[in-house]
């Protein structure tokens, strides 16, 4: 039974090896069918396919859109470059090659090994690009010497730029080659080599509707490898082109109005600047990076720039007219190829030129605050318009002295003419009274302690400090006197430039809250922004006292008035202290701004609107540590605003 | 059993096809580095010396402690495979494992310890148990633990070679019919739930293969340009360095999984069909020594091993004449490549020494 089982079970595999076999045989079948389909049915079809039509694909970039100001004047274009390309067929040694290229043009190590790679994997008669963007210093030799290397040729690309040179940096941001870690987030962006991609800015925010959709060209070659044809498979659609609200002869005007100053503008030939540039770092860190102005202060020093931010905006749309931070960069440097020296230079300029300040700066707002704590006041009650407080120059809570910026005090002010003055006493007590709760509520309405949403990358939110904001973030119990120093726009409370030029527009605009835009393709019409929520009356007073900063005979500002033809301004200035004044400075007497470190100086702020009657326009503008809001910030706001009513009226 | 008998019952009509097919891929590698020695072809005949030698090595082990080393090929193989999944895991891919320099993918001898385990287990079942299903499970776990571990690495081309080679032993070991019909009608009823599992780029494999010229510069790229190079090839082919496709490096991979479109753009339909005649021949023959062999382990042995090498050739020829989704698959003993090569000459190693060491079942 057992021996015969086993003789079955062998015939059973035997059998079933047998039916294997046959399994392999009618599949080496149906491979040798397929074999003569291809080759010898089918064999004509290929061999013209293989003569004549062998073809490679290549991905066509798109043109990336192009940026204009609301007057169409270029922001950021595509210039035509050059770049150096090797077909390996016609080649007869690579290395040799390239080590004959290196002595004509610059070429990394890198790029070498690059280009050696590529050619194993790609058609020997594809060419491959060496280099991108060559000047035209080595156009020339290389027109001069390729004639003896064989196989290289010059091809046609674009490259990103910025007509406008420093002028836009922070709006337009900038374009640079793709990045290893980009490509791993979105594979489509190998096939993407020209221009490259948005790093900050609109050029980042804006990236899909500017970067556009790729095609595909197909190029028949003969047998050789030559090219014969090329066909466009699917052409490359050109990204979006983008209008900003900005326009470029305000937001020239501002660049200059903040980088000047109450500073002199020297010019850069002199012997006495050269020297001057030589030896101080700061002077040259400004004029590498495309910041090409030297200026002397009141006490005949030569020094860079201002720095700060300059914001306008339009008080009805919303529409960003001019957004300035400074210092200021050169976006053309990131566009071909960014030197290690120019990346250094940008990365260790003392000054940060990068940093946007006027979204990403964060600056205690100071007396710019005060109409925020003036309308919480009036809107809980705590005061009426005619409400009085004296101010002795100090107010005193428990063991704490308060000390208004006037020693001598204001005596008896109302909030107009608190505002006129600045007077530090009388929003001390309001805000006391108010408490911070109502004061957060009404900052937070007029735009503050939250990002605008404004369609730049980087902007801060601010912080308007509560209760509940101190517990989560330093673990401890807010003090009254901490709302006191609230109520002069100190302490936690933060603020970016565009932030106090919202709040100044709202303050103005009186019914809506309005938010800020930069592109005109989708800006919001005015009816959509949400109701502002604030009783007239109480902004008419907060109204009067930012006129009375100008016209008073006690204005802060009265001295940097808007002329009467423009339709006037109202404003209010800001001045904040870097370092704190010790008791004994106090005692001492305070040394003079210009005689303190640039670093220890007081940040000069002033927001400002226009015209008084039909207001159309809003302003922040702070000078990091330019000093006093109103000698040093006013002047600045009235130039700018005087040319964006000149430029574009207030119809 | 005196080496003088070993040498005359050592199977050299095999050893002969192999070296022609191992010849073929020096001359092709030859061509594919535009006629010359460097970089594949010289070390192509050096590994396939190594090769023979390892063959006549294998040959001299007793089939009978191969069969009892059998699980411990499998426990090993699949230690070794899982070790690569957490050794690997960092960069996604975990292949390869590197030995004094060389790379080796492990899950190529895989493929020969599930044969030889699988084959083991049905020789020590008893007869009565071959009708039922509850001897067939284990087997099935024995496939799919190193079919798993392969999938994952990911590398669903040797993951389904590995599988049908051990699934064709099960087959051969008498799997009742209803089980071998009802086993295809699950597979294909769960063709969706795989679908599902697959990569994204084995997706991508599968759609270019149901649509090579959506994707042009993917892999169907490789595809057509494979057509066009076979296709232009003709009867005879274009002639021995002339091959324009291969040599214009208008065909990927040329050296390795695409050797086969090479040597038939150089020499045609008759160059190709005798390849597969060759492979076809080795095949053939040892399925007919599996029905010489006395022991059930030997005789199974024969079956997954001929079964192995025709998946390699099916498996491959199909992908590059378009039949097959490309997976990934070389031409062993032709593509530049050693560790499928080491894998089938250890198969003919093993062969041989069943034949040679071959005596009544116990």
């Amino acid at each position: 039974m057992s021996k015969k089982g086993k003789k079955d079970l062998r015939r059973a595999i035997s059998r079933r090896g047998l039916l294997l076999a046959g399994g392999q045989l009618a599949l080496t079948g149906l491979l040798a069918g397929r074999l003569y389909q291809l080759q010898v049915a089918q064999s004509s079809r290929y061999k013209g396919l293989s003569d004549r039509n062998q073809f490679d694909m290549r991905v066509v970039s798109p043109r990336r859109g192009r940026l204009y100001d609301r007057n169409m004047r270029l922001l950021a274009g595509n210039a035509e470059s050059f770049q150096l390309r090797v077909t390996p067929l016609f080649v007869d040694d690579l290395e040799r090659t390239l080590a004959a290229l290196l002595k004509i043009v610059d070429l990394t190590p890198d790029q070498i090994k690059n280009v050696l790679e590529t050619a194993k994997k790609v058609p020997s008669f594809q060419d491959i690009v060496v280099r991108d963007d060559l000047s035209q210093r080595e156009l020339a030799r290389l027109a001069v010497r390729s004639a003896l290397l064989s196989g290289v040729s010059f091809g046609r690309s674009l490259r990103r730029i910025y007509p406008q040179g420093i002028l836009g940096c922070h709006v337009t941001g900038y374009v640079s080659p793709v990045t290893r870690n980009e490509i791993e987030a979105d594979q489509t962006l190998r096939a993407l080599p020209d221009l490259g991609t948005g790093k900050i800015g609109i050029e980042f925010t804006h990236e899909q509707r500017l970067r556009g959709v790729p095609g595909r060209e197909r190029i028949e070659v003969n047998a050789k490898g030559q090219p014969i044809r090329v066909f466009q498979d699917v052409a490359a659609s050109a990204g979006q082109d983008l209008r900003l609200s900005l326009d470029m002869g305000i937001q020239l005007h501002a660049a200059d109005a903040l980088r000047q100053g109450r500073l002199t503008p020297v010019k850069l030939g002199s012997s006495e600047v050269q020297k001057a540039i030589a030896e101080n770092a700061e002077l040259r860190a400004h004029i590498a990076v495309g910041d090409e102005m030297v200026l002397r202060d009141e006490k005949k020093r030569l020094v860079p720039p201002e720095s700060g931010a300059a914001v306008v905006i339009d008080v009805e749309t919303g529409g960003v007219v001019s957004l300035v931070s400074a210092p200021m960069f050169d976006p053309n440097l990131f566009t071909g190829r960014l030197l290690t020296r120019d990346w250094q230079r940008l990365n260790n300029h003392p000054r940060t030129p990068l940093l946007n300040r006027a979204i990403s700066g964060l600056y205690a707002p100071g007396s710019t605050f005060k109409m925020v704590v003036g309308l919480a006041a009036l809107e809980a009650g705590v005061i009426s318009q005619k409400t009085r407080f004296s101010c002795p120059g100090h107010m005193e809570l428990g063991n704490a002295k308060f000390h208004c910026w006037r020693k001598d005090g204001h005596g008896a002010v109302n909030l107009v003419s608190a505002l006129e003055q600045s007077c530090d006493v009388f929003f001390y007590e309001i805000a006391l009274k108010t408490g911070i709760k109502k004061i957060k509520d009404m900052a937070r309405r007029l735009g503050l302690g939250d990002s605008t949403g404004l369609d730049l990358p980087g902007e801060k939110s601010g912080i308007v400090p509560s209760h509940e904001w101190k517990l989560a973030h330093h673990g401890k119990v807010w003090t009254p006197g901490e709302t006191v120093v609230a109520g002069i726009g100190q302490g936690y409370v933060l603020a970016t430039p565009l932030q106090l030029a919202v709040m100044t527009a709202r303050i103005a605009n009186g019914r809506k809250a309005v938010t800020p835009r930069l592109l005109t393709n989708d800006m919001t019409s005015p009816d959509d922004f949400a109701p502002l929520d604030i009783a007239p009356a109480a902004l008419d007073v907060v109204r009067q006292g930012m006129i009375k900063v100008m016209y008073g005979g006690l204005g802060t500002a009265r001295s940097h008035k808007l002329a009467d033809t423009l339709g006037g301004m109202a404003g209010k200035t800001g001045t904040v202290q870097v370092k704190r004044i010790t008791k004994a400075q106090r005692e001492e007497g305070i040394i003079s701004n210009i005689d303190r470190p640039w670093a220890e100086r007081d940040h000069a702020l002033f927001v400002a609107y226009a015209p008084i009657k039909k207001p159309r326009y809003a302003i922040a503008v702070v000078v990091e540590h330019g000093g006093s809001g109103s000698a040093a910030a006013a002047p600045v706001a009235r130039d700018i605003m005087a040319k964006t009513i000149q430029t574009l009226g207030v119809a | 059993m005196t080496i003088w008998r070993a040498l005359l019952r050592m199977p050299w009509h095999l050893l002969l096809l192999a070296a022609l097919l191992v010849s073929v891929g020096a001359l092709a590698l030859y061509s594919a580095s535009q006629g010359s020695w460097q970089p594949w072809a010289g070390r192509h005949i050096v590994r396939a010396a190594v090769g023979l030698a390892m063959v006549l090595v294998v040959a001299f082990v007793d089939i009978n402690l191969i069969r009892r080393m059998s699980y411990a090929f499998l426990v090993l193989a699949v230690l070794v495979l899982a070790a690569l999944m957490v050794v690997g895991s960092g960069s996604g891919v975990a292949r390869w494992i590197s030995i004094g320099g060389m790379n080796v993918q492990p899950s190529e001898p895989a493929k020969i310890a599930v044969i030889l385990a699988l084959a083991r287990y049905f020789d020590g079942q008893p007869l009565d148990r071959f009708q039922s299903i509850i001897t067939y499970l284990p087997a099935l776990a024995m496939i799919a633990l190193p079919f798993l571990l392969v999938l994952k690495q990911p590398d669903l081309g040797t993951a389904l070679m590995l599988a049908l080679g051990g699934l064709s032993i099960i087959f051969a070991a008498g799997l009742p019919w209803r089980y071998v019909i009802g086993s295809i009608a699950v597979v294909v009823a769960s063709v969706p739930v795989l679908w599902s599992q697959l990569h994204a780029y084995q997706k991508a494999r599968v759609m270019t293969f149901l649509n090579p010229e959506a994707d042009i510069l993917g892999a169907g790229y490789q595809i057509t340009q494979s057509k066009i190079a076979l296709g232009s090839g003709g009867f005879f082919g274009k002639g021995f360095l002339m091959g324009s496709q291969s040599q214009l490096n208008y065909l990927p991979e040329k050296q390795t999984d695409f050797v086969f479109t090479m040597i038939g753009e150089e020499f045609g339909f008759a160059g190709n069909l005798f390849i597969l005649m060759v492979y076809l021949a080795i095949c053939l023959f040892i399925l007919r020594i599996s029905y010489r062999v006395k022991s059930r382990f030997s005789r199974l042995s024969c079956i997954g091993i001929a079964m192995m090498l025709f998946f390699y050739m099916f498996v491959n020829v199909g992908m590059v004449t378009g039949l097959l989704p490309v997976v990934g698959a070389p031409l062993p003993l032709i593509s530049y490549g050693g560790t499928a090569m080491l894998t089938v000459f250890l198969g003919l190693g093993i062969v041989a020494s069943a034949i040679i060491h071959d005596r009544r079942e116990q």
